[in-house]
């Protein structure tokens, strides 16, 4: 009977038994007239024969439903059963219980980890059809670049592959809820019309843009809200239709609430509004930028919606050929410019390059322990199998079918590995615990919110079955195939040499293993102490650095400068004030955008004319403020503004690299493009970290703010005590210039520096540590127990040989030669795997594990050690109660 | 629940899921109601084997969750809306099972009753 069967059955209801059984009374009744009985004497002659009425109905119903109940009590005895078992062996139950926990735990925890890093789909309907469609030149730093949009029009219009074409940036601008509030700086998106169409989001209220609202630049301020905005800031108000808000000052029309759990198109970001992309010049005021008209001023994001039934490669060949034609049509701008298109998970990995790796590793180390955890299951069960096969063969016997037992042994394996699986949650959740200290330190509604949610369940069901299978099926198969008679009448010295060479190889697989997960873990440990120790090249204490951005308040460039000149004079006049610098980007703050330069006189490869280095724009008092050293010539000085040679300065890899072994300083290069303007460099800076703590070492350029000016910018100031409490001082200065600015990411270098790469290299080390822990604890206790189980089948061996004058010493030596030689055996095997892993290694962290890429030499012979000690003591407790065995015992075992 | 019939009851209790296999038997004939089968069974028994209805329609109701025998309402002659019972393939298949089960069950019983009968 199956479940399928039951539920069709179920239709049948109460009424229908008792239309039969009236109808079966009304029959009865008949023939009783027939045969002569008036009406009534017949009726209750009938009902009287009958019986009781109410409990035929109610066993019709039990039968009805018995076939279900013999099922479900079929799955209760199994499980009562097994339970039973379980609860017979709590040794057994506890180790292997454990033992599964902490695998299936590792693994739900480096889940979580990976899927808020690059798993989770996008939060609109059927996500796998959309993808990420880019620019890209042979010159360009990034693998997907912006389009711009007269590209993308012309993308949209004759794409036939696609069943939209949508684009997108996503500003930071001030937004405010009232007119005359201070604008809070938050990230939304401006989106061509079609977006929420394209993207399947319905508005949850008010509605989405009309085509013509992105027709005209400047003219609709539309807006739409996320959920979590009309939430939290207008209270749910279900009448905010129509309402006016403010976004960088300009009043915007509210017409619609995106839908609860839709945040936009990227993992991280919550955007807060989406506005119309006409709304994008007047919005962001970028100064003589025509961003609708300009060919290479390529900024836009682009998301495609593929056509049902069409691949990514038909895709791909129509996007070529339009690039292509676009080259053809204008040759100016488009040379060389090829369209890519990515799948999510390949935008998610090209935008984040030391992800991917680094999530490849943990998930291979995090398999690695579920492996061990299950050969040491698997090995708890072999060595129970005789005694099982001797229960089994008694239940065959006496007539129980083959599949039942297979189905109780299955029972029995997927009850151990849900009880792991329901523990494992408790080391899963220690792991998200660990995660959630990854914080990104911004004001902006940028999050990476760790949970153990309903994927990381699933997966860790998923993982738990899973190990049922990896370590039950063997055993179980075995176990059942046994020859009844043999084992009926056998001691356990049937088969047992060749179910201990299986679990000999079991345990030796989980030393290698967890010899490789020791020297992971031990590298990636002392190379990020190195590096933590090496410090990121520049000055982490007494710094405090805020952000400004006058663009928001319709600055013009002359006034911005203006303004950011006068606030850094105000800063350096505070008392507690060392120095004070104006920077357009912040180390350790994510990776600046690149540049396209072209140094003088290098010889490029064919097909490419430029580099793509990331820069930053410094003024006069940046190197000293973050005490990063000039080695050669000299830093940015006030003279070099907009009508001085424009000058830069580089740092010791860029200048290695395009002028080996001559000195930079006198050499030029050109910057924006192939014919941009001549750029002397003047100095060059000690070499430091830039984005990220474990980025290899990067070229980078530092160009002076006073002749390229930004509109937002870091002031970073150097505090004689606390840096902290220039806080307040600075806001003032700030409020005095012009009360109405914005001031964000108020925070100090040390914070960040904290956030940034000790919390995440410390997150990373804890995790690969716990990891290698977990895989060393389990193979002891896998060792242990192949030790104690092989002592304890040699007993009577053991008491001949001490009877006949071997001693206690000879007894030790012997059991622990034989975990010795596994150990040993193991060790080798894991070792010469590590040499590969290190190799890897090398791959996901670029600067070397060490950060300087030096081979690490020191971890082989420390794991080696660690490893061959704790493995003989493994062998030598349970070799020690062995000798201990009196002789005459030990001869009437069995 | 059957009765313990009383000594000298000439109507004999059915051993355990020989019900089912009457039932199976008498559908062989064709589709049948419910009380057209305890007749049925009554009946060819030569009133010897009397069906408890509390015991029928349940054990019909098994049949039917097993899918040894399907069901539908249909009109009796006589114009009386009844339920009828009709043998599945798997039913048949069923009984025949059973029929085996039970001769060999019967010569069994035999053997050790009589075992003098089957000397020779």
């Amino acid at each position: 009977m199956t479940l399928w069967q039951w539920l069709v059955h179920q239709r049948r209801t109460d009424e229908d038994v008792q239309e039969e059984i009236r109808s079966h009374l009304t029959m009865a009744a008949r023939e009783r007239q027939a045969e002569g009985d008036d009406r009534d004497t017949a009726r209750l002659a009938a009902l009287k024969e009958f019986g009781n009425v109410m409990l035929t109905e109610e066993a019709a119903r039990h039968a009805r439903r018995g076939s279900l109940l013999e099922y479900v009590d079929g799955i209760l005895k199994d499980l009562r059963y097994a339970g039973r078992m379980l609860a017979r062996n709590p040794g057994f139950t506890l180790v292997a219980v454990l033992s599964l926990a902490i695998g299936i735990g590792a693994n739900c925890a480096v889940f979580s980890f990976a899927d808020r890093l690059l798993l989770r789909p996008l939060t609109v309907p059927r996500p796998a059809e959309v993808l990420t469609v880019g620019f890209t030149s042979p010159n360009a730093a990034r693998a997907v670049g912006g389009a711009s949009y007269r590209d993308y029009v012309d993308l949209r219009d004759r794409a036939t592959t696609f069943e939209g074409l949508i684009a997108f940036v996503d500003p930071v601008v001030g937004f405010a809820a009232e007119p005359d509030a201070l604008p809070r700086l938050t990230i939304g998106m401006l989106v061509t019309a079609n977006f929420f169409q394209v993207m399947g989001v319905e508005p949850e209220l008010g509605r989405a843009f009309r085509a013509d609202e992105d027709q005209v630049p400047g003219r609709d301020p539309v807006v739409m809200l996320s959920h979590d905005v009309w939430r939290r800031q207008f209270g749910a108000d279900p009448t905010i239709l129509g309402r006016t808000i403010r976004l960088n000052g300009i009043a915007f029309t509210v017409i619609g609430v995106t839908p609860e759990g839709f945040t936009g198109l990227d993992q991280y970001v919550r955007n807060e509004f989406y506005a119309p992309l006409a709304m994008w010049e007047r919005l962001l005021a970028d100064s003589g930028v025509r961003p609708f008209d300009a060919r290479d001023f390529r900024r836009l994001d682009i998301r495609g919606r593929l056509k049902p039934g069409t691949t990514l490669a038909e895709a791909r060949a129509e996007l070529t050929a339009i690039a292509s034609d676009l080259e053809r049509a204008y040759p100016d701008t488009n040379r060389q410019q090829r369209v890519v298109a990515l799948t999510e998970m390949q935008a998610r990995i090209a935008g984040a390059p030391p992800i991917a790796p680094l999530l490849v590793m943990l998930a291979l180390l995090a398999a690695a322990v579920l492996f061990v955890a299950c050969a040491n299951v698997a090995g708890l069960l072999t060595s129970r199998s005789p005694v099982r096969a001797r229960e089994i063969a008694l239940r065959l016997a006496i007539g129980a079918g083959r599949p039942r037992i297979v189905r109780q042994l299955i029972t029995e394996n997927v009850l151990i590995a849900l009880l792991g699986g329901v523990l494992g949650l408790g080391v899963g959740y220690a792991g998200v615990a660990l995660f959630r200290q990854v914080q990104i330190p911004t004001d902006l509604p940028i999050v990476a919110s760790f949970d153990l949610d309903r994927r990381a369940l699933l997966v860790s069901l998923a993982v738990a079955l899973l190990s049922a299978v990896l370590f039950g099926l063997a055993p179980a198969i075995r176990t059942t195939r046994t020859d009844l008679t043999a084992v009926m009448r056998a001691t356990d010295a049937a088969g047992v040499a060749r179910r201990r060479w299986g679990r000999a190889v079991l345990v030796g697989g989980q030393v290698a293993v967890a010899v490789v997960l020791l020297v992971v873990a031990t590298f990636v440990y002392r190379g990020f102490r190195r590096q933590l120790s090496a410090g990121p090249g520049f000055r982490t204490d007494h710094l405090l650095m805020m952000s400004l951005s006058p663009a928001q308040l319709h600055y013009t460039p002359g006034e911005a400068k203006r303004f950011f000149a006068r606030l850094a004079d105000e800063a350096r006049r505070l008392p507690a004030v060392e120095s004070a610098a104006l920077t357009r980007y912040m180390p350790m703050d994510g990776l600046p955008p690149s540049v396209t330069i072209v140094p003088e006189g290098y010889q490029f490869p064919p097909g490419k004319d430029s580099v793509a280095i990331p820069r930053s724009l410094v003024d006069e008092g940046y190197f000293d403020t973050i005490g990063l050293p000039i080695l050669k010539g000299r830093g940015f000085r006030a003279t070099d503004s907009a009508d001085a040679p424009a000058v830069a300065v580089v740092n010791e890899m860029f200048a290695q690299r395009y002028w080996p072994g001559q000195d930079p300083i006198g050499k030029r290069f050109r910057v924006d493009t192939a014919r941009g303007p001549w750029v002397e460099i003047v100095g060059v800076a000690k070499a430091s970290k830039y984005g990220f703590v474990f980025e290899p070492p990067l070229e980078f350029v530092y160009l002076p703010y006073r002749q390229r000016p930004s509109e937002s910018m870091f002031l970073l100031v150097h505090a004689l005590g606390d840096p902290a409490s220039l806080a307040t001082p600075l806001r003032d200065a700030v409020r005095r210039l012009d009360a109405n600015m914005p001031v964000s990411n108020v925070r100090t270098m040390e914070e960040l520096y904290r956030m940034r790469s000790t919390v995440v290299l410390d997150v990373i080390v804890k995790l690969v540590a716990a990891l290698g822990a977990m895989g060393l604890v389990l193979s002891i206790v896998g060792l242990y127990g192949l030790v104690a189980y092989a002592a304890r089948r040699r007993t009577k061996e053991i008491g001949i040989r001490m009877a006949i004058g071997a001693s206690q010493f000879d007894v030790v030596r012997m059991v622990v030669r034989q975990g010795f030689v596994l150990a040993v055996t193991g060790l080798g095997v894991g070792l010469l795997a590590s040499a590969g892993a290190a190799r890897g290694l090398r791959a996901v962290f670029p600067g070397g594990a060490g950060g300087d890429g030096r081979a690490d030499l020191v971890t082989f012979p420390l794991v080696a050690m660690v490893v061959l000690a704790v493995t003989l003591l493994a062998a030598y407790v349970p070799a020690r109660r062995a000798s201990r065995v009196n002789p005459t015992d030990a001869l009437r075992h069995e | 629940m059957p009765k313990r019939s009383a000594p000298g009851d000439p109507r004999l209790d059915l051993l355990q899921g020989t019900l089912d296999m009457l039932i199976l038997r008498i559908l062989q004939w064709g589709p049948q109601h419910g009380y057209a089968l305890a007749q049925a069974i009554r009946s060819h028994s030569s009133e010897v084997l009397r069906i408890e209805t509390g015991t029928l329609y349940p054990a019909l109701q098994r049949l039917e969750t097993r899918g040894w025998v399907t069901a539908e309402w249909r009109q009796t002659e006589a114009k009386q809306r009844a339920r009828y019972y009709r043998l599945t393939a798997k039913g048949r298949k069923q009984l025949s099972h059973e029929r085996a089960r039970w001769t060999e069950m019967v010569a069994a019983i035999g053997r050790i009753m009589n075992p003098d009968l089957l000397k020779d």
